[in-house]
């Protein structure tokens, strides 16, 4: 049990952070596909500075910068230039995996894995199975509650949400949109971007290129199936880690009989169950509200 | 005619500010932007051979291309290409491996509608599921890309792999020459023919069919084609189903042409470039062509790039990425007309 409880942890804190990103976005009214590049970013980062400076606390911080940075070139994009925040989210994605990719043949003449010498301090052996856990995890359940906090009980949040759902009336009590939008998409680049250390410097200090593998999607996924609700999204996260852990676990038990490949889907079918259910409980996206073209 | 010469003047400033941006980056990275455009630009165009590698990659990405102008007319984001290709690999594969010993002409024809079939019916369930019940079809089309992309590795890897293959990458078995539609070069009659037909047939239907003119009003005021008695949800459910055909027919022509076997992983940007081609081509066939010209070039290059210039092929990526970031802006014309109402997603 204690097992379970700390594999599904580990899976799934850094898609709540990711998650937490598209929740502060989702608020502000911007459907952010652009997740998978911010983690990636993140991840990359994170790991390459660490191993360039042997400080985590400089691969956390370039982790941070360098995700913001993204989220604010996806704002210019979206709030200035008035893209398409679909498509753009997702140039932003191609964007951060092409980058890092670019990026580690940069810096070590290679495509391949790189290695971090430290990784995110954790619990250490004294506290037994649960000494792999780290400070991002251990901090996580605190982060939830204060952007629950800051988005339910604060002026700021309310103004967010009203950004978000009716931008006009927003405006008529004299909240800018497209500020509280930087602000959100800010916030939640640094989010992000720990969430993406996470993934690379929390299990195995390494990082390799497309390491991933959509887990940014997911987290988007988790916004929707938590009805953009910070605790909704991170217990939406909490089951897509768990459905992973399943399948990993029925491998270990039935061996051959479950396909290594059938068992990777898992979480990918997971996600599509739990938007689907989502759109069946809270009604999805009736019509096609999208206009692509101009005249 | 001045609002298409706007469009095109809109996409080349988009493309050119995404050039721009990639451009800092490389520096950034440590290379030098000149060099890297000049290597991409000889790789894609100038290089001996380049024009033909070009028509080699810009076919079926020019096929997925206008699949990808179906559903977005419809206004629906079938983002899936990259997985309903993957399923059209897969379902070639399976007619080739299943009819031995038929004719070859038959074979051939049976493995390129296998593949559409397939390919449609892996656009069938987000289709489905976004038109009973609004589920988002962005998330579940790009879930569709990463589950197929493991059952393609499980489909070479397991019932149709080739025993005789290294390691590394699995593959199926090589589909026989008679039943192959292109030599390795990838440029035959047959391909440009089916590429043609299939552009042809999709224009029609666009332009000058009561589907595709719906289809294009829906996606513009989907209240109002209700209004007039359309039904919404077959046209949707149509769309869907016309661009996961596209996409399979371009995955089966893949297998049967250039590639001549099933193998993991294969053309793995073929998704996202394929989307990009109808957006720069403002969701227009006749505009696809030319467009589906440039980014061929530019998959070619991708080759071209870590083998003779010594340069990453993830540039490409970038290049590709950074467009897909501006090309829908709208910034830009909007100052030169009327102030046009904005339609966001999440204000719905």
């Amino acid at each position: 049990m204690i097992e379970l409880i700390v594999a599904v942890l580990r899976t799934a804190t850094p898609m709540i952070y990711v998650a937490m990103a598209g929740v502060l976005a989702q608020r502000a009214g911007i459907w952010n596909l652009g997740l998978e590049g911010l983690m990636i970013t993140g991840a990359c980062a994170g790991v390459v500075l660490t191993e360039q400076t042997g400080s985590v606390a400089a691969g956390l911080a370039g982790a941070v910068l360098f995700s913001v940075l993204l989220s604010a070139l996806l704002w210019l994009v979206i709030e200035k230039l008035r893209a398409n925040p679909i498509i753009a989210g997702l140039g932003l994605t191609g964007l951060g995996l092409g980058g890092t990719d670019l990026a580690v043949q940069a810096v070590y003449g290679s495509e391949g894995a790189v290695t971090a010498p430290v990784g995110i301090p954790t619990l250490g052996p004294a506290f037994g199975q649960f000494g792999l856990l780290d400070v991002l995890i251990l901090a996580m359940p605190f982060m939830v509650f204060a952007l629950w906090v800051l988005l339910r009980r604060t002026r700021f949040g309310l103004r967010l949400a009203a950004c978000g759902e009716h931008p006009f009336a927003a405006r008529s009590v004299g909240a800018d949109p497209a500020r509280m939008r930087l602000i959100a998409l800010l916030l939640g680049g640094m989010l992000a971007g720990l969430g993406g250390a996470e993934l690379s410097l929390g299990g195995l200090q390494i990082f390799s290129v497309g390491m991933t593998a959509g887990r940014g999607f997911m987290a988007f996924a988790a916004v929707i199936f938590g009805a953009g609700h910070p605790v909704g999204a991170t217990f939406a996260a909490l089951f897509f880690a768990l459905v992973e852990f399943m399948g990993i676990k029925a491998q270990l038990v039935f061996g051959e009989r479950a396909p290594r490949d059938f068992v990777l889907m898992l979480p990918y079918l997971a996600t599509v169950l739990g938007i689907w259910i989502s759109a069946r409980l809270r009604g999805g996206v009736p019509l096609n509200t999208i206009e692509l073209r101009d005249g | 005619m001045r609002a298409r010469l706007a469009a095109v003047g809109r996409a080349v400033a988009f493309v050119a500010l995404a050039l721009v941006l990639c451009g800092a980056i490389f520096e950034v990275a440590g290379f030098s932007a000149p060099d890297m455009f000049a290597a991409i630009l000889d790789g894609a165009f100038l290089s001996d051979g380049a024009l033909a590698h070009d028509l080699r990659w810009a076919c079926p990405l020019f096929v997925s291309a206008t699949g990808v102008v179906i559903a977005f007319r419809c206004g629906y984001f079938n983002v899936g290409t990259q997985g309903q290709f993957y399923l059209g690999g897969i379902g070639a594969a399976v007619a080739v491996a299943g009819l031995p010993g038929w004719p070859p002409l038959l074979v051939t024809v049976a493995a390129l509608l296998l593949g559409t079939l397939f390919g449609a019916l892996w656009a069938f369930w987000p289709g489905w599921l976004r038109i009973r019940s609004g589920t988002d079809e962005v998330i579940t089309t790009l879930m569709g890309n990463f589950i197929a992309g493991l059952l393609l590795v499980w489909v070479t890897s397991g019932p149709l792999k080739d025993p005789s293959g290294s390691g590394q990458v699995t593959a199926s078995r090589p589909v026989p020459l008679p039943i192959r539609i292109s030599s390795d070069t990838g440029v035959s009659p047959a391909i440009l023919g089916l590429t043609v037909a299939v552009g042809a047939l999709v224009w029609v239907l666009v332009n000058r069919t009561a589907f595709g003119v719906l289809g294009g009003l829906a996606g513009r005021n989907p209240v109002m084609v209700t209004w007039q008695g359309a039904r919404l949800s077959r046209l949707g459910l149509g769309a869907f189903l016309l661009s996961g055909a596209t996409a399979g027919l371009a995955g089966a022509m893949e297998v049967l042409g250039p590639d001549g076997r099933l193998v993991s992983g294969f053309s793995p940007a073929e998704g996202f470039t394929a989307v990009l081609i109808a957006l720069v081509a403002n969701l227009s066939v006749t505009g696809s062509v030319i467009v589906a010209l440039f980014f061929g070039g530019l998959a070619s290059a991708s080759l071209y790039l870590p083998v003779i210039a010594g340069l990453p092929s993830a540039a490409i990526d970038m290049v590709n990425a950074a467009i897909a970031l501006f090309i829908t802006s709208r910034a830009w014309p909007s100052r030169f007309r009327p102030a046009r109402f904005r339609l966001r997603r999440a204000s719905r």
